[in-house]
């Protein structure tokens, strides 16, 4: 049964106060202006001009890095989350659901460092990952298809709550919508949250390109997003009308399955 | 005799360029050329005295503070980045070895907000 969702429709000014607010939720100037160490591009707190650093190499700030969005890479702050989110401008690659970040080969050290992303659903990174049999693509979106290790299950409680900082983001994420390859880590039950089985979604990748606003819908469980791309509408119907394309204002639905959680009703993906 | 001091001598100054050095300025002179090629403003550097190395100077490029070292060898820029560090100071700053240069770049103006001009630079230095 579908239930009736409220419209957040949140405004721009609002959506950059929200980011400057959870860009760096234990974020703060580091103690007598300490210098902390980073690698690779990062977000920068509101406090100390907001936006993006993209510095790739090792380099040093006065402010600190929150422990859910960053990771230790060899004494310096490795940030793991969606740069799009806080104004990336630069190359992007979409992914959906979560995956390792091979950390030496994107600052392009040599010390071996496997970290994780545990950002449900589509998102972007500012590096696409190696080639090999851990990642398939699919409609130009990379899906984590390898065995996570223990490493990955034991922090994942704990790395999860990376959701609820991105989830009142409105940004321009990549809307995927095609079948996800077999043995993705999303579909794999024992990495589905509690209470709730995803659906495989159909479709293309569609990148928001300039102009274009996304709007998210955010009460579960049901996830809702309009793409006004300002181009001729089409119905794309794929076993089901499981994507719904209007023309103008253009409206991609799609609908996630829902097992009923004894009215729990606890996330979504 | 004058021959075989003189020979001697020759024989001493090659001997003294080591394996990074290249030309008068050394290393350092690669990287501000690397710099002036893609026409970046570049201030006169002047000499830097600083405690981890003898051959340093700063000024500054497109607005960014830069610190430049000559060492003897890759490996000695290498092994000075972290105390290249110290020159930063409370600031956006970074430090890398490009050969046997040690590049220290710094925005204590925040005239780069976002890194890009450091990111630039640093990829520009030859490595």
């Amino acid at each position: 049964m579908r239930r009736s969702i409220a419209v957040l429709r949140v405004p721009w000014v609002l959506t950059v106060l929200t980011l400057g607010l959870f860009a760096f939720a234990g974020s703060a100037i580091a103690d007598g202006g300490r210098q902390v160490r980073y690698v690779g591009i990062h977000p920068i707190p509101k406090s100390e001009g907001g936006g993006i650093c993209y510095i790739e190499g090792p380099h040093v700030h006065i402010y600190t890095a929150d422990k859910i969005q960053y990771r230790d890479h060899r004494g310096s702050n490795y940030f793991v989350g969606d740069p799009v989110a806080y104004g990336y401008d630069g190359k992007r690659y979409a992914y959906k659901g979560h995956h390792p970040i091979h950390v030496n080969a994107v600052v392009g050290d040599e010390d071996p460092d496997d970290e994780y992303c545990y950002i449900n659903g589509p998102h972007y990174h500012y590096f696409a990952p190696p080639e090999g049999p851990e990642f398939k693509v699919s409609g130009d979106a990379y899906f984590y298809v390898g065995e996570p290790p223990h490493a990955y299950v034991e922090a994942r409680p704990a790395m999860m709550k990376i959701n609820a900082m991105y989830q009142p983001l409105t940004y321009e994420r990549p809307v995927v919508t095609v079948d996800a390859p077999v043995g993705w880590i999303g579909a794999r039950a024992e990495f589905v949250g509690p209470g709730v089985v995803v659906e495989g979604p159909r479709g293309a990748v569609v990148a928001p390109r300039a102009g274009v606003t996304v709007e998210g819908y955010i009460p579960a469980p049901s996830v809702h997003v309009d793409v006004g791309i300002g181009v001729p509408g089409v119905i794309v119907h794929d076993r089901g009308p499981a994507v719904i394309v209007h023309d103008r204002p253009v409206i991609i639905e799609e609908r996630v399955k829902v097992k009923h959680d004894n009215g729990l009703h606890r996330g979504h993906h | 005799m004058r021959r075989i001091v003189l020979i001697s001598m020759l024989s001493l100054v090659a001997c003294g360029k080591g394996d990074g050095d290249k030309g008068a300025g050394g290393a350092r002179d690669a990287v501000i050329n690397a710099w002036k090629a893609e026409k970046l403003t570049v201030s006169p550097l002047i000499p830097a005295p600083v405690a981890f190395a003898k051959d340093c100077q700063s000024g500054t490029v497109e607005g960014v503070e830069v610190l430049l070292c000559n060492f003897a060898s890759p490996d000695e820029a290498k092994k000075a980045v972290d105390q290249g560090y110290t020159w930063v100071g409370g600031a956006t700053g970074t430090s890398e070895a490009h050969g046997a240069a040690l590049v220290v770049l710094v925005d204590r103006k925040k005239t780069d907000p976002n890194g890009r001009t450091i990111n630039r630079l640093m990829k520009l230095a030859p490595k």
